[in-house]
């Protein structure tokens, strides 16, 4: 795991994210945290149908629990640093079910400074137990030049 | 009063399909016209309840005397605490509601940060529409304001929407 600090990052080096056990526990919990109730993340039954050419086999989880968590590495990352996490782009590849473990990673893409501000770019992936990639994406953190490092 | 005219005067639906006929299919979805939005007051209760969900724990968005001392001088909810703002700020009869929405992906830009006591409202609409794979998808562009008119956060989905 590297330190958020603006001239010592590289390329290469990696974040490290929290371990989330998924259970339908804790799906209804995001249920009640997000409002979001759609049924795929509620009804067995429900999702016993085809969604076009996908079954699903029963509830998944929130695609965007994957975004919070991805969202939670990055700030507890940078905010002990003073850097800000200003971007979060992700697609969802896989779906995650109760009884798996997810857990998100980073790894620094890129540096680059602007007229104002510092920026690096970070590429996401959240991994489940099988190592399968459920979700990836791209982050942008501001390492601002008032709070050097 | 904020909250009279806000979400918080009516309890919220948790039975999707209740309104479902109310919603409209992709081929109703215009791209360019404004969803619909209301007011929501963010309360520490909510952003905690967040937290505990995807199991945020730092002090910044949970214990008012350390986030008092720190660099926002106050609570602050975390950044993707719009996960619960886009169902917060829309009515029931919203197609973002549509029991099978499948989230494709999304993208989000942060500029400041929501914090409790907020009254947080979304300017939102269909931005895109288009078939790929035989699946139909709609592109939405969202951005949330606080109640001094600062942006908090811009963001940019797809979702496939039910046959």
């Amino acid at each position: 795991m590297t330190t958020a600090n603006f001239d010592a990052l590289k390329a290469g080096d990696t974040i490290d994210g929290p371990a989330f056990a998924v259970s339908r526990e804790s799906i209804r919990l995001f249920c009640d945290a997000s409002l979001d109730y759609n049924p795929l993340h509620l009804d067995d039954n429900y999702m016993k149908g085809d969604f076009g050419k996908t079954n699903f086999g029963g509830i998944i989880m929130h695609g965007m629990n994957n975004f919070g968590l991805i969202s939670r590495m990055l700030t507890d990352w940078a905010l002990p640093a003073g850097a800000i996490h200003r971007r979060l782009e992700t697609r969802w590849l896989k779906p995650v079910k109760p009884g798996d473990t997810i857990r998100p990673a980073g790894t620094i893409k890129a540096k680059q400074t602007t007229a104002k501000s510092r920026w690096v770019l970070v590429d996401v992936a959240v991994q489940n137990q099988r190592g399968e990639t459920v979700a990836a994406g791209e982050a942008m953190l501001e390492f601002p030049t008032a709070k050097a490092g | 009063m904020v909250q009279a005219e806000s979400s918080a005067a009516t309890p919220f639906e948790t039975d999707f399909w209740k309104d479902a006929k109310l919603r409209k299919v992709w081929d109703d979805i215009v791209p360019g016209a404004p969803r619909n939005t209301l007011p929501y007051l963010l309360t520490q209760d909510a952003i905690a309840l967040y937290c505990r969900a995807v199991g945020e724990t730092n002090p910044l968005y949970l214990d008012e005397a350390a986030a008092k001392a720190g660099p926002y001088g106050g609570l602050i909810a975390p950044p993707a605490i719009h996960i619960l703002l886009m169902f917060a700020c829309t009515p029931a009869d919203d197609w973002m509601r549509s029991p099978g929405t499948v989230n494709a992906g999304q993208s989000w830009s942060y500029n400041i940060p929501a914090r409790p006591g907020d009254t947080i409202t979304l300017q939102a609409r269909a931005l895109d529409k288009f078939i790929k794979r035989e699946r139909l998808f709609v592109v939405h562009d969202n951005v949330f304001f606080n109640q001094h008119g600062d942006v908090i956060c811009s963001g940019r989905g797809q979702t496939i929407r039910p046959m």
